[in-house]
């Protein structure tokens, strides 16, 4: 199938949503919310990672998900307790699930065992709790094997139950070509189900040469007559070459157990059509059922009187030469008048009636929940696109309205108002569709934290608060990292040992605590945890080894702080063996920088520490500076700028190195003349110059040397990514109102990371 | 006259495939995630055969089947269940709902659409 990648795409897609609210769902059982809602939705969502991936042959996933789904049963059901233990196994399975799907994703192989002792767990809990032993044979792997082939029609095999094996287990299976008498009873129910003797007719004269023999029992009057009434059997006779009793049985097995039948081989003779002992025989069958139609409840024949539209007249007006066509000559000229046995109601029910017996449920189902439509994030990132540059385009038009033209159109100023209203509600509008809770990210981390836990020998709980607070998805997408790293260096170097917070008085469960919310145009996240702090003299002393730190210079503590987020600092492996932070951070800076947030850290020696993520809420629209830069414009994230300075008025200084600083109220900071940089040709004497003084991370300042400043807009951030390539420096581009390109300047990448450098 | 098809289902790949299987052979293809989806589906709009998943949140397969054979406008309204190999009691417990036959999955294309020309008139 061609689409077969298509659909796969969807169906990774679909698990790792389910994988999600698995997580979600076992954080919450764990603790100690077992209702039967989550037992099911848990079910549920190993069901459908099971049912895709049968549906694309990924075997080693089905029987693990298989094994796991039948104990998942078990519990919902209550035959299986669902005790810690269980739990436990099961979020231990959660995880072999995920790294099957994920192998089934990548095309990497896992060792054929894998999982196999907790599958085997699986079974043994399941036995154990039902007690009956081992009947649930497919526990064992078994099912794997019908997962081999891809799509396999497995019908046939599955659906022989046992009455029917009694019944037919005296007739031989392979049976010499040729044909069969079949004789159909249907029961009442076999129309209650939508089922229609019509239809299984019809399909039996697909099989071969038909030959139908409506046997009629005691048909009632008219006034009588029940729609769903039997008053009919049926003698088929059928050959062909090649006709297999396996092929007429398929054709009734949807209504097993909805009738009788008998098929008969006849080895190549054809049962004759006035057969004397066959119509008495169906004729007790028929007596019993009329019986049960006249033992019908008060109820019942008051429904059937209520049925307004089966007329006397109409079914047999209107029935049978129409859907009989190809059936009718080969039923017998001799059958008694034929009254259409299987009149399906609905279809003379005039539709007048049929809406009024449903009016009631009508009110009902309008009361139904919040409706949703799934959308291409593609489209939705467009008509993000598309309205950002409406909201630039209309504050440029404001902008270019001056006090005169205010004067003398008052209108078209009213006007541009109510434009401008209307753009900002349609941006939020907008921006809200792409807003996802942070609780995505969020329900990975209680599975983290459990991990860290056991790792470390400590007791850790994890406290989640505003995960309902909700981010642009583009910059939910970018969270999980940063937080897992926050997380896993609060775990690692930040709670102590049981032992050690007892003695320095504290719980011996460590506390972390990660929140969520709103300020203003931002979102804030912030990791906390009752930890030991950050060991400053530790942190300082490898940073000094480092060379990160000369000797001459005394950090504050918030500056010893922010030294966990240097890059180099890190990357050494004994930073991670010591009890100073520093795991991972300049990871956590450069994702959180990369969609334009920003990374504060605050310690309190012995209490614990906290670290703020600050983010916007969108990464599509952004506040700069523009600036000219030769003939060129860039613009540069107001968020980073400090102040702008005159070049005239600044003090540079050179340093040994070649390069420059600018000492600004005592702090030198490093130059970067970004014409010199990009290589291009200044327009501007020195001292015309303009120095846009920028924050990095870690408080570190940046001085930029540019020729002009412009003044500040917003931008729609364009990836230079995708329609160009990466370029160092640049952290992306953007069309400014007069049609023309800007570049927007990464002031962090720009900036060559030394301390040293500055202390000289 | 295109047969529609209602699909009931609350995994998004399978509705995917049942779509494209559905709409290749010609069908028109109506599709709902869960049984009180395909309710209001069915009240809104004519169907010729639905085909429905066991378990979904919100209002399972057994419960939708109950529901549109108790709305007397469906009676006869053809009603596939989608299951897995190992529901042989749940397809009994669709059967005893309403439900006119099933279909296994995962599906063969070829064997869906004959099921579906089955049961329709």
């Amino acid at each position: 199938m061609s689409d077969l990648d298509d659909f796969k795409a969807t169906y990774f897609d679909e698990c790792s949503e389910l994988l999600t609210e698995l997580e979600e769902q076992f954080a919450a059982i764990e603790a100690g919310e077992r209702d039967a809602d989550r037992l099911n939705a848990v079910f549920r969502a190993i069901h459908s990672v099971k049912g895709g991936a049968g549906a694309f042959g990924f075997t080693a996933l089905v029987g693990f998900a298989h094994a796991y789904e039948t104990l998942l049963d078990y519990v919902r059901d209550g035959r299986v307790e669902l005790t810690d233990d269980v739990v436990t196994l099961c979020i231990k399975a959660n995880d072999i699930v995920a790294d099957h799907v994920n192998a089934a994703k990548t095309g990497d192989e896992l060792p054929a065992d894998y999982g196999h002792e907790e599958k085997s767990r699986f079974d043994l809990i399941a036995r154990g709790g039902s007690g009956a032993g081992s009947e649930d044979d497919d526990l064992n792997g078994e099912i794997i094997e019908e997962f081999d082939i891809e799509f396999t029609p497995v019908m046939v095999q599955l659906n022989i139950d046992d009455a029917d094996e009694d019944t037919f287990e005296a007739l031989p299976l392979e049976v010499a070509p040729g044909s069969w008498e079949v004789r159909f009873t249907p029961f009442r129910q076999l129309y209650a189900r939508a089922n229609d003797p019509l239809l299984l007719l019809r399909e039996l004269s697909v099989l071969g040469e038909i030959n139908v023999r409506a046997v009629m029992g005691e048909v009632p009057a008219l006034s009588d007559f029940e729609p769903f009434g039997v008053y009919c059997s049926w003698e088929i006779t059928l050959s062909a070459p090649d006709l297999t009793e396996a092929a007429i049985r398929e054709v009734f097995e949807f209504v097993e157990g909805d009738c009788e039948i008998t098929i008969v081989p006849l080895g190549g003779a054809r049962i004759s059509s006035g057969q004397p002992d066959a119509p008495s025989s169906h004729a007790a069958v028929q007596q019993s059922d009329y019986a049960d139609l006249l033992a019908l409840t008060d109820d019942e024949v008051a429904q059937v009187a209520a049925r307004p539209a089966v007329s006397p007249a109409a079914p047999v007006a209107e029935e049978p030469a129409l859907s009989f066509a190809d059936l009718a000559e080969e039923i017998s000229a001799a059958t008694p008048p034929r009254v259409p046995v299987a009149a399906p109601v609905a279809k003379i029910v005039p539709p007048a009636a049929a809406k009024t017996g449903g009016d009631g449920e009508d009110g009902e189902r309008r009361s139904v929940g919040v409706q949703s439509i799934r959308v291409d994030l593609d489209k939705v990132d467009r008509v993000v696109n598309m309205v950002s540059e409406l909201v630039i385009t209309q504050s440029m038009l404001t902008q270019q309205m001056d006090e005169t033209l205010r004067a003398r159109y008052t209108e078209l100023v009213r006007g541009l108002e109510v434009l401008a209203q209307t753009t900002r509600g349609l941006q939020d509008s907008v921006m809200a569709i792409r807003a996802q809770p942070v609780k995505s990210v969020f329900s990975r981390m209680p599975r983290l934290v459990r991990e860290l836990a056991t790792k470390t020998g400590k007791k850790i709980k994890l406290e989640t608060i505003g995960e309902n607070t909700e981010i642009d998805k583009t910059v939910i997408e970018q969270l999980s990292d940063p937080l897992t790293h926050m997380i896993r260096n609060s775990a690692d170097h930040g709670i102590e040992d049981p032992e050690k917070r007892r003695a320095a008085g504290k719980p011996d469960t460590g506390t972390i605590r990660l929140s969520a919310e709103q300020a203003g145009g931002n979102i804030l996240i912030i990791v906390e945890d009752d930890g030991a702090g950050i060991n400053r003299e530790r942190v300082l002393q490898l940073a000094r080894d480092k060379g990160l730190v000369a000797p001459d210079i005394t950090p504050t503590d918030e500056q010893i702080d922010q030294l966990i987020f240097a890059p180099g600092f890190s990357t050494a492996d004994a930073v991670s063996d010591i009890s100073g932070r520093g795991v991972g951070m300049d990871v956590v800076l450069s994702n959180i920088k990369k969609i334009g947030g920003s990374v504060h850290v605050r310690s309190w020696t012995g209490k614990g520490s906290r670290m703020t993520l600050r983010l916007p809420l969108t990464l599509a629209v952004l506040d700069v500076m523009l600036v000219k830069v030769g003939e060129n414009p860039y613009v540069v994230p107001l968020s980073s700028i400090v102040e702008t300075i005159q070049c005239s008025g600044a003090m540079f200084e050179r340093v040994p190195s070649g390069g420059q600083v600018l000492q600004v109220r005592g702090e030198y900071v490093q130059v970067i003349d970004v014409a010199q940089r990009f290589e291009m040709v200044s327009t501007k004497a020195a001292d015309e110059r303009f120095v846009v003084l920028c924050e990095t991370e870690g408080s570190q300042k940046v001085a930029l040397v540019v020729d002009d400043i412009i003044g500040q807009q917003q931008v729609v951030i364009k990836s230079l990514e995708e329609n160009f390539e990466r370029v160092d420096g640049i952290a992306g581009g953007t069309i400014l109102g007069d049609g023309n390109v800007a570049l927007i300047v990464d002031v962090q990448g720009l900036k060559v990371t030394q301390f040293h450098q500055n202390a000289a | 006259m295109t047969l529609r098809v209602l699909t009931v289902d609350d995994s998004r790949t399978i509705l995917a495939m049942l779509h494209h299987t559905l709409s290749n052979a010609g069908f028109e293809v109506l599709q709902a995630e869960d049984g009180r989806q395909g309710l209001d589906v069915l009240m809104s709009q004519d169907v010729d055969v639905v085909i429905t998943d066991i378990n979904m949140p919100v209002m399972d397969g057994i419960e939708f089947i109950k529901n549109v054979r108790a709305s007397g406008q469906y009676q006869s309204l053809p009603i596939l269940i989608l299951t897995t190999e190992t529901s042989q009691d749940k397809r009994d417990q669709g059967k005893a709902a309403g439900g006119t036959g099933w279909i296994v999955k995962p599906f063969d294309p070829d064997k869906l659409i004959s099921v579906i020309q089955r049961v329709v008139h």
